[in-house]
Formats: structure tokens, sequence, C-alpha cells
């Protein structure tokens, strides 16, 4: 199930990047809410889950160390 | 033979004067990173309940609460250049905790109600630095970070570094990350298990003994990718990779074992042993983004997350966003969601480990369980930042709040709040 769709969005990917989009058509794109990252706001979630969850990582927050969690 | 070298010099002149001026126009129209220092206070208040403390075995009240403030200030040092200083402190009450020594002389000792012993409170405290460089055509981006975290029984210092190379028109960015983290742990015992300790009759004789190492290492390497799909849509994959090393185990958490005669004090379990978890762990977790701009008023964000390490745990997290745009200034954010995982090999509930076991815990956060979010926010953003503090106009205000239940009964609640100021 992951690899089928690690390999569609790799697929993805690799047709769409022949059209690239230009800079002037970047309004939707930089839209912040289209941030590919949590907002600053949710850090604070962030370190909780990390601390009630036994996975981590992949989500640009901690991956384990630097306090007691984890 | 003159008029050549002349000509030769000429052309020479030309093409260094026309280099510099191609030089001063990039210069000239080189966009700043950061046009001007940014402010973000961010806080929160977390609280939580459960009946399966892992200070107790797995049982007794997980009752807490934390408070966070944090600051970050990024400041453009050039056109090029960012320095970012991050600072928070949390300051927690824990009802488990405090029954690492739960007998504080007020009431009977009981998994169920909190001590009032020194372990009750504690702070963290962290600070952060980090230096940003960008190329100059920005296709390329270099960072360094370094960090130091303390609370009472912990301290960490930590080095990181990543390389980001943007391609394609800058619709195509792949990245590599490091991180070190080096940190120590002050050993805290349950009380019965300290030396000189006197509690229960004298058959009780637990299977307790201290940990020689008390370091622990965690290195990570993280891999990213992100593409933009079309003008509404892009997506990031994410591949982070840890190994850790040294003391896993929380000295503090108790084990009860089902073939060894239980001692009480007071109306309290003494221990039989804290936990004890291999001293090496390997991390795997690969996550996915996908975030679609639908229309001028609503925006899907999708995140998913495959995660397995080498104790046996195995893990799903997927959550979607979606915000929705009420004109300029406001936006609300309600959101879902899902989390699995299986148990770690070393779990076991209280009173199922055996004493002949080489690994044991009762930490619920290592058992088998799912857990359901739902969380509401607001934003409101400000691009004149009419309001002032000083020399900083206020951007944006982000508030939220997220409601969080286990299957394994543990449910907690929390509000979050950041304020963004911008440099006038």
């Amino acid at each position: 199930m992951i690899k089928k769709l690690s390999m569609l969005f790799i697929l993805a990917c690799s047709f769409t990047s022949c059209v690239a989009v230009k800079e002037y058509e970047k309004v939707n794109i930089n839209d912040p809410d289209m941030a590919l990252a949590d907002k600053a706001a949710d850090r604070n979630v962030s370190t909780f889950h990390s601390y009630r969850e036994a996975a981590a990582g992949a989500n640009g927050g901690k991956t384990g160390g630097g306090c007691g969690c984890n | 033979m003159i008029r050549n070298n002349y000509l030769l010099l000429f052309f020479a002149l030309f093409s260094v004067a026309l280099f510099a001026q191609e030089d001063q126009q990039e210069s000239k129209y080189k966009k700043r990173v950061l046009e001007t220092t940014e402010v973000d206070l961010l806080s929160s208040y977390y609280s939580q309940d459960g009946n399966n403390a892992a200070v107790s075995g797995g049982i007794g009240t997980e009752e807490l609460t934390d408070a966070t403030g944090t600051i970050v200030v990024a400041i453009p040092l050039n056109d090029d250049d960012i320095l970012t200083i991050d600072a928070g402190v949390s300051a927690y009450t824990s009802a488990s905790s405090s029954n690492i020594n739960p007998f504080d002389g007020a009431n009977p000792g009981n998994a169920f109600q909190a001590s009032s012993g020194a372990s009750q409170s504690d702070t963290w405290a962290n600070l952060t630095g980090s230096y940003t460089h960008n190329s100059d055509d920005r296709n390329q981006i270099w960072s360094a970070k370094a960090s130091v975290s303390s609370e009472y029984d912990y301290f960490s210092i930590g080095f990181g570094g990543s390389y980001t190379r943007l391609f394609n028109e800058k619709n195509t960015e792949l990245s590599i990350t490091g991180n070190v983290y080096l940190d120590t742990w002050t050993t805290i015992y349950p009380i019965e298990l300290r030396p000189g300790a006197a509690y229960g009759d004298a058959g009780y004789n637990p299977q307790f003994t201290p940990f020689d190492d008390t370091s622990r290492n965690s290195y990570s390497l993280g891999f990213g990718f992100s593409q933009i799909l079309s003008k509404n849509l892009q997506g990031s994959l994410a591949l982070d990779l840890v190994q850790q090393n040294g003391l896993l185990s929380t000295p503090f958490q108790r084990v009860y074992f089902s073939d060894r005669q239980d001692y009480f004090f007071e109306d309290f379990q003494l221990a039989d042993d804290v936990e004890r978890l291999p001293d090496t762990r390997f991390k795997i977790a690969l996550g996915g983004r996908l975030n679609y701009y639908i229309n001028s008023v609503f925006v899907l964000r999708s995140y998913y997350r495959y995660y397995t390490d080498d104790w046996g745990i195995t893990s799903h997290t997927a959550s979607l966003e979606l915000p929705v745009k009420l004109g300029d200034k406001f936006t609300i954010y309600p959101s879902y969601r899902f989390y699995n995982q299986t148990a770690a090999d070393q779990f076991g509930a209280y009173e199922t480990h055996l004493s002949t076991d080489a690994f044991y815990t009762s930490d619920y956060d290592l058992s088998k369980y799912n857990a359901n979010q739902f969380g509401f926010g607001l934003n409101y953003t400000d691009i004149f930042t009419k309001f002032h503090i000083f020399q900083f106009g206020l951007k944006s205000i982000d508030l939220k709040y997220y409601n969080y239940k286990r299957n394994t009964g543990l449910s907690s609640n929390i509000i979050t709040a950041g304020f963004k100021f911008v440099q006038d």
C-alpha cells in the first residue's frame, strides 16, 4: 500500500516536473496555508505528540533526543 | 598594431564594466531573504488525565498540566543570512511523577492520588540558535544550529545542520538534514528503591540494580523532497532515520512482576523493579504531505506518516485540515488526526511481566492503541500591521484548540496561541 502510494507520488512528480510553474503563477502555491510544514502555533502540539506517542519524525519536528521523551 | 591593442583594451574594459554592471544589477535587485526582524510569541496550555501511569507500573493517575511559553526571533543579518534565536520555558505539574515518592505524610500513598512531593512539578528550559545562509540565486540554503535544554533530571546539548537545493525554477526541492543530541539523565529512582529506604516489611526484596550508563545519544539523518505539482497542488516526502544509544529507560517508572509477591506500604504497591528497555533503538519514519488550493475560500492540507522501529512498534498517522478563509483577515482551521501504533515487544500491562524477562515496561505510551484528535483554530492576519508594540507591528494571531482521546482511556486537551510581530 505504502509502496504503491510512494510510487504514484514519484510518478506524478516526474510527469508534472516537465512543466514548471512560473514564479508569477505561484500566487496560490505561496498562500501561507499551502506551506508544506506545520504552523508555528502547532509546535507545542507536535511536542506533546512526541511525549505521548512512540512514533516521531518525518513531520519537521523532533525525532528523539533533547527531552525525556521518545 | 597599436590600434588593435587599444581595441583589445577597450573591449576588455567594456567587458569588465558590463560584468560589474550586471553584478550591481543583481545585487540591486536581489530580494532579501527576510525583510525585517520577525518575532513569534508562542504559548500553550496542556492538560491530560488517564489511569495507566507508567510511574506506578501501569496503574494510577496520569493527571498532568503543562504551560509553555516560547519566543522565536529571526534577525536578517544581511540580504542572504538569518540568525534565529529560539528560547522556551515549560512548567508542568504531574500527579504520576509526584508518585516517585508517594509517601508525603499528608495522605496515605496511593497510585490514584497525587503526592505533594518535590517531583510533582518541574521546569524545562530550552535555547536554540540557528544560522541560515542562502545563495545569491536562492537555489541553495545552508543552515547550522546548536541547542541546549535542561530540566531537573535531564540535560541535553544538540547540534545540527542542513543543506537544501532547489531546481526546476524552484518547483523541486531536495534537502538533507543531520542532528545529534547528547543527553544525560540524573537518575531518580522510586523512593522505595533508593539506598537506605525502609518501606514494607522485612520480606520486601526488589530485583533492582541502578543503571550504569546515564547518557542517551540520538543521531538522526533526514531526507526531504518537495514538488510543486500544479498551480494549486504541491506535495512533499520526508524520510527520517534515527539511531539512539544509551539509557532509553526512564529510571523512575516502576514494574510489577506477576511471579513475585506483592508488597504495599500504606496503600501503595512497592516496585519490583524499574522498567528495563534495550540500550539501542533504530527508528524509521516516512511521511508525506499533499496540499491543494481548492479555491479562494478552501485549502485542503493532508499528511500521512508510516513509522517503524526495532522495538517492534509500527505506526500510522493521518491528518486532514481544511482552512476556510472568511474574508481577507480571518481563517478558521477545522482538523482531524488519526494515530495508531502496535505495542513495543517489551510492553506488558500491570503485573503481567515475569522477573525472568530480559526487558519490561508498563508504560502505556509504548502499548498498542489508537487515538483520535479533533481540532479547531482561528487565524487573524493584518498585512498592514496596524497594531504596534514599540517598533513591532502585529502581523498575525493564531489560536487553536485540540481534543485528543486514546482508546486506552487517556484524554487530553491543548490550547495554543501564537502572535507574530514584524519590525517596521
